[in-house]
């Protein structure tokens, strides 16, 4: 390839990138939008706890506290990874995807003992409008964050067999892109439904 | 291999270095401790707490946004801008506008079951023409008569359930404020009787406790009443 080739080459290559990226943020802004939804439906039914227990009953802040300590951390972990991957040091690349993994894994932990322990004194989905409301918008969080995971995973797999191309780049930007988008509902998740809930 | 070296130094500025993560880091770390402080040691309460958290909340995300979604940074990505700032504008409108609607029809719509219980909290026993099962023991109607020579009788002892009727003895109106002068207190909502000149009003004794009361403009004028549950 002659030099003018290989610009047009990286230009369109570019080009294409940009698109996969608005793409993907159309998209995130979408999911945003439902998260907004179910803030919506949680701040509406905050209140409506029939007998019940209410937020301040069941939710542990120090619990809250150390799940978005864990997920910030994966969140900037995720971000460094990126950086090694586009210097194109794999071996450090993945050092830090796996521990993005691992704290994902953590914060699920976390996520799934809150639950475990609400359910163990009684409570459940069905229990007021309240916890309904609850459940869903963590649980959807959750969901989200095992995707992620999973998509990481196979994307780890990926980058160990073939290395780190630039087609791999772009998938991890995206993942990327999508780990941090988690990490910021979170943070709106910890504030208002957490923290606020001993206001 | 120069086009290579190219990519990555306009990569540094639209992705963002160790520097900026590590800066982003530090600053959503103390994002999400202060308030976390703030809310278990009770340093603040109420509404204020509320906004505080909300702020935090939101600076925390613009941080996240800069330093770690890199949006704005870099020549490119403006459409990603304008895109978020519109769905923002959604979430906005979606959220607030719930909130706002919900809780009017909740005011004004409140289902029967809510009704009954606030009633019986609130000691109201008939709503729409049903009893709602509050304060259905035996009521017993006390007399407090308020002229400017005072109230009498100055003391009253009542239980849960029963009335108060004032009885304004001066063509006067007459605010009676419960609490002394320099705290006032509220009893059952209200922190204050008005006796129009010359006329009545009855309270339902809803809450126990031991309660003073003053007249706003006589402040001489002073009477208690103590509720047994």
């Amino acid at each position: 390839m002659t030099h003018a080739e290989l610009a047009v080459d990286t230009e369109h290559e570019e080009a294409a990138n940009d698109r996969t990226m608005f793409g993907f943020w159309v998209y995130l802004m979408t999911d945003l939008l439902m998260f907004a939804v179910l803030f919506a439906v949680y701040a509406v039914l905050k209140n409506s706890t029939v007998d019940g227990p209410s937020g301040r009953d069941i939710f542990n802040p120090t619990l809250a506290l150390a799940g978005t300590l864990v997920l910030l951390v994966s969140s900037f972990t995720v971000g460094i990874g990126m950086i090694k991957a586009r210097l194109g040091i794999k071996k450090q690349a993945l050092i830090w995807f796996g521990l993005t993994f691992i704290l994902g894994l953590a914060f699920l932990g976390i996520t799934m003992y809150e639950f475990y322990e609400i359910i163990h004194k009684g409570y459940n989905l069905g229990t007021s409008a309240f916890l309904s409301a609850f459940f869903i918008l963590v649980g959807t969080h959750g969901l989200h964050i095992i995707s992620g995971l999973i998509w990481l995973g196979v994307i780890m797999v990926y980058v160990m067999k073939r290395g780190l191309n630039k087609h791999m780049i772009r998938k991890l930007t995206l993942l990327s892109l999508f780990w941090h988008f988690l990490d910021i509902v979170w943070i709106f998740i910890f504030s208002v439904v957490y923290l606020m809930a001993f206001v | 291999m120069s086009i290579e070296s190219h990519k990555t130094t306009t990569a540094k500025s639209e992705h963002g270095t160790t520097t900026s993560y590590v800066i982003g880091l530090m600053l959503s770390l103390n994002f999400t401790i202060v308030p976390y402080l703030l809310v278990v040691n009770e340093i603040i309460t109420g509404n204020a707490l509320l906004v505080t958290i909300l702020g935090f909340a939101i600076l925390q995300m613009f941080i996240q946004i800069f330093f770690f979604l890199h949006l704005g940074r870099g020549p490119k990505p403006l459409y990603n801008i304008v895109f978020f700032f519109g769905t923002a504008g959604l979430i906005i409108v979606v959220v607030g506008a719930s909130i706002f609607i919900i809780n009017n029809l909740y005011r004004n719509m409140m289902p029967d079951e809510v009704t009954r219980k606030l009633a019986q909290k609130e000691a109201i026993s008939q709503v729409g023409g049903k009893e709602t099962g509050a304060c259905n023991a035996n009521k017993v109607n006390h007399i407090v008569t308020v002229s400017e020579e005072g109230v009498s009788p100055s003391y009253t002892s009542a239980n849960l359930c029963d009335t108060i009727t004032f009885i304004n003895q001066d063509k006067v109106t007459r605010e009676l404020v419960f609490g002394t002068y320099t705290q006032n207190v509220s009893y059952g909502g209200e922190d204050k009787v008005v006796l129009d000149d010359g006329r009545p009003e009855t309270i339902t004794l809803n809450q126990d406790g031991n309660f003073v009361f003053y007249d706003k403009t006589n402040q001489s004028i002073i009477g208690n009443f103590v509720v047994k549950p």
